[in-house]
């Protein structure tokens, strides 16, 4: 969650894309007080990157077939979470 | 001792069969469940032996049973339907030299045989008589009621557990192999997804009577609100989360008109009861439920696939096996704990019962009613599989907690619980319980 408000607070656009319910993922969002810009269900990464202009799309997953390949098909760059941890988008600006 | 599967012979297939010859004389007192989990984490205390073992003993002292007094059990062997040990993959010895053992390695790992129960429960010292009840819970039960009613075990033992292990469901066993043998090489000719041909099913039944998928979303709030009042289910344990209609509609596709939500989450669960025969139930420590009948559908379909009309035929005959052997009628139901792992076949089950009146092609249209626990026509008051995680065992268990006045906050109020009916898993091919809170 501090990965996540810390981008939050670099102007990145984030959300969640979960076969989690969408009550669920706003629940979570909530409980830790952190206001996202869209919540989706799995197969809705097309719709995300149709809604919102960027520069960039970034999708970070731990499954091969569920988040990988989706994030790919639908033309987001992907990130294993040990790979965002490392990440420079992730780390704070000097 | 070697234990044999329950032959055709003691189940009710037929209709015409009369009344149960041991209708009332058998009752259900002692429920017990082990704590769920998503998978297992592969320590001894958790794998499907051990939790087996809890949730039996858990049954036993629900009971008020000392274990001495016990002389049978009936076990479902098979512990999965989809999650298989990898060939290949070694051994968990840690876990299996935990626990005395059979020749099968995998025994209380990957499945269950008497044997191993009775080898790792030195309490039950007097079990003369097992056997295994194939498949589900709804089997298993059959078997017991008529090995009670027949007088093969006085006090028994019923259990059904599931192990799930990492990885893909349904993607390893037989389906990792280059040929699949015998009947499967044809009904799984395509390779789809378990839930495709209830979604066939369920795309023609909307066809046929000018409904859609949309129409299921009452169910399946109301089943998942069952199950978050379910305190021995994986949802109510591990992720009390609503699933509201927007939930459900937004969830991806498996086998269109299947989606996610509409596919049982596979977990590791165990659950026991403790039969007896009506007299003994009676200085036992819970209200005995007592059993009016028991029936089964073996119905074979005429292709690959049930089709619809042979669906609505099969669950309408079901319901007269069901009501012909218990004396009761439809209108007797206080409510109904059919199958709904895939959900989109608990409609076909209920319009086979005409539940509350129901003919076929009405089933979603009385979805959109109220069909609550506080209402007067409870839908699947257990919240099934949809409500509590892949067991096919929760429906058994609501009714007894229902009739015993035990569902806590789950309890039906909309009537009077006197006379439940549950079983499953396929509208072709499963296995029914009623169950009733008086004997006669």
């Amino acid at each position: 969650m501090d990965m996540v408000r810390l981008v939050r607070d670099k102007g990145f656009l984030i959300g969640s894309c979960s076969d989690r319910t969408l009550s669920g993922q706003r629940a979570i969002w909530a409980e830790h007080d952190i206001e996202v810009d869209f919540v989706v269900a799995k197969h809705m990464l097309p719709d995300v990157k149709a809604k919102f202009e960027a520069d960039t799309y970034l999708h970070i997953g731990d499954r091969e077939d569920l988040d990988r390949q989706y994030a790919l098909k639908a033309g987001f760059d992907f990130l294993w979470p040990d790979e965002a941890v490392a990440h420079p988008h992730f780390k704070p600006e000097d | 001792m070697s234990t044999p599967t329950a032959p055709d012979a003691i189940y009710r297939n037929d209709e015409g069969l009369g009344i149960w010859e041991h209708r009332g004389k058998v009752a259900a007192v002692g429920v017990g469940h082990a704590p769920t989990s998503r998978r297992w984490d592969g320590r001894p205390e958790t794998c499907v032996g051990a939790i087996t073992i809890d949730a039996l003993r858990k049954a036993i002292d629900d009971a008020g049973v000392a274990p001495n007094q016990i002389d049978g059990l009936v076990v479902v062997p098979v512990t999965t339907t989809g999650a298989f040990w990898e060939q290949g993959k070694p051994l968990p010895m840690d876990v299996i030299q935990s626990f005395n053992q059979t020749d099968d390695p995998l025994d209380g790992v990957a499945k269950l045989s008497a044997e191993w129960l009775l080898a790792n429960m030195p309490e039950l010292t007097n079990v003369q008589f097992t056997m295994y009840g194939p498949g589900c819970m709804s089997n298993a039960l059959n078997v017991t009621a008529q090995a009670v009613g027949d007088g093969l075990t006085h006090t028994c033992l019923v259990v059904k557990s599931w192990h799930n292990f990492e990885g893909r469901y349904y993607q390893g066993g037989a389906n990792a192999g280059d040929a699949i043998p015998g009947t499967p090489a044809i009904t799984q000719l395509w390779g789809g997804p378990a839930s495709y041909s209830t979604a066939l099913q369920f795309a023609e039944y909307c066809r046929k009577y000018g409904k859609n998928h949309e129409m299921m979303a009452p169910f399946m709030e109301n089943s998942r609100r069952n199950g978050l009042m379910f305190p021995e289910g994986y949802w109510a344990q591990h992720r009390p989360e609503k699933l509201l209609p927007e939930d459900y509609l937004a969830s991806r596709w498996i086998a269109k008109p299947a989606n996610l939500f509409d596919n049982d989450i596979p977990i590791m669960m165990s659950g026991a009861y403790l039969f007896s025969t009506s007299e003994r139930a009676q200085d036992m420590k819970q209200k005995p439920v007592y059993i009016l009948n028991h029936a089964s559908s073996n119905t074979r379909p005429r292709s690959l696939l049930p089709t619809l009309d042979e669906v609505e035929a099969d669950t309408a005959r079901t319901a007269r096996k069901i009501y012909e052997g218990a004396g009761i009628t439809a209108d007797d139901l206080s409510f109904e704990n059919m199958y709904d792992g895939f959900s989109l076949f608990h409609q076909f089950h209920l319009e086979g019962l005409g539940y509350r009146g129901i003919k076929f092609g009405e089933a979603l249209d009385f979805y959109q009613t109220d069909i609550s626990i506080e209402g007067p026509n409870p839908v699947s008051p257990s919240g099934g599989n949809v409500g509590s995680g892949r067991s096919r065992v929760w429906m058994h268990t609501d009714c007894i907690q229902q009739l015993q006045g035990r569902a806590g906050p789950r309890q039906v109020t909309g009537v009077k619980p006197e006379v439940g009916v549950s079983g499953g898993p396929m509208p072709l091919g499963g296995n029914f319980t009623v169950w009733s809170a008086s004997p006669d």
